[in-house]
């Protein structure tokens, strides 16, 4: 892997982390806003789920390298 | 009956704007693969700013106040992470590798002014 191409896949990494942090916290927010009764776990229970889907996303990203994405095109 | 009515309503509120919370999450693909959220995050980058900004002006416009230009908000821009990262650590390791010499230069400067004013 390239050093430039390992740089963006950090930079993706954080940009990632940031975004599924700040949608788990606020999904934790909704929920805890309209069916916990304003209960603090909803929160660190989502923050928690947007961290681990962002680490696993990173992970996968950075363990399969050589991996290609493919379509299935049907027969015609 | 009117309560449990109202309750009925109260529910049917709370679940549509979680349903709807859900539902934008599931749309916007915000908890699916990195390129889709790196691409929300720069959609939001570009959307945001403008919105806020309307959103002030017509505050204004409606109360007549006057807003105070406020400072630019932050980029949350990660292209040079790994550039930024390795300058700070640069940056950190410099400033430890100087701070006894540092530390030695002050004090003497300290010590000399404090011996000044003594006499």
């Amino acid at each position: 892997m390239s050093e430039s191409e390992f740089g963006k896949k950090w930079d993706r990494c954080m940009a990632d982390a940031v975004v599924k942090l700040a949608t788990g916290f606020g999904l934790g927010v909704v929920f805890s806003l309209t069916f916990f009764k304003r209960r603090m776990w909803p929160l660190a229970f989502g923050s928690g789920v947007g961290l681990g889907m962002a680490y696993s996303n990173c992970q996968h990203d950075f363990q399969a390298p050589y991996l290609l994405h493919g379509k299935y095109v049907k027969e015609q | 009956m009117v309560a449990r009515v109202w309750s009925l309503m109260r529910f049917l509120i709370k679940g549509s704007v979680a349903g709807g919370a859900v539902y934008l999450v599931y749309d916007q693909e915000l908890l699916g693969p990195s390129d889709k959220s790196e691409a929300a995050l720069r959609k939001a980058e570009e959307v945001v700013p403008p919105a806020m900004y309307q959103f002030s002006q017509y505050v204004c416009q409606q109360t007549g106040l006057e807003m105070p230009q406020l400072p630019a908000p932050p980029k949350i821009n990660f292209p040079n992470f790994r550039e930024s990262w390795n300058s700070g650590i640069i940056s950190v390791m410099a400033a430890l590798s100087v701070a006894p010499s540092k530390a030695r230069e002050y004090s003497k400067e300290g010590w000399d002014y404090v011996k000044e004013h003594s006499k």
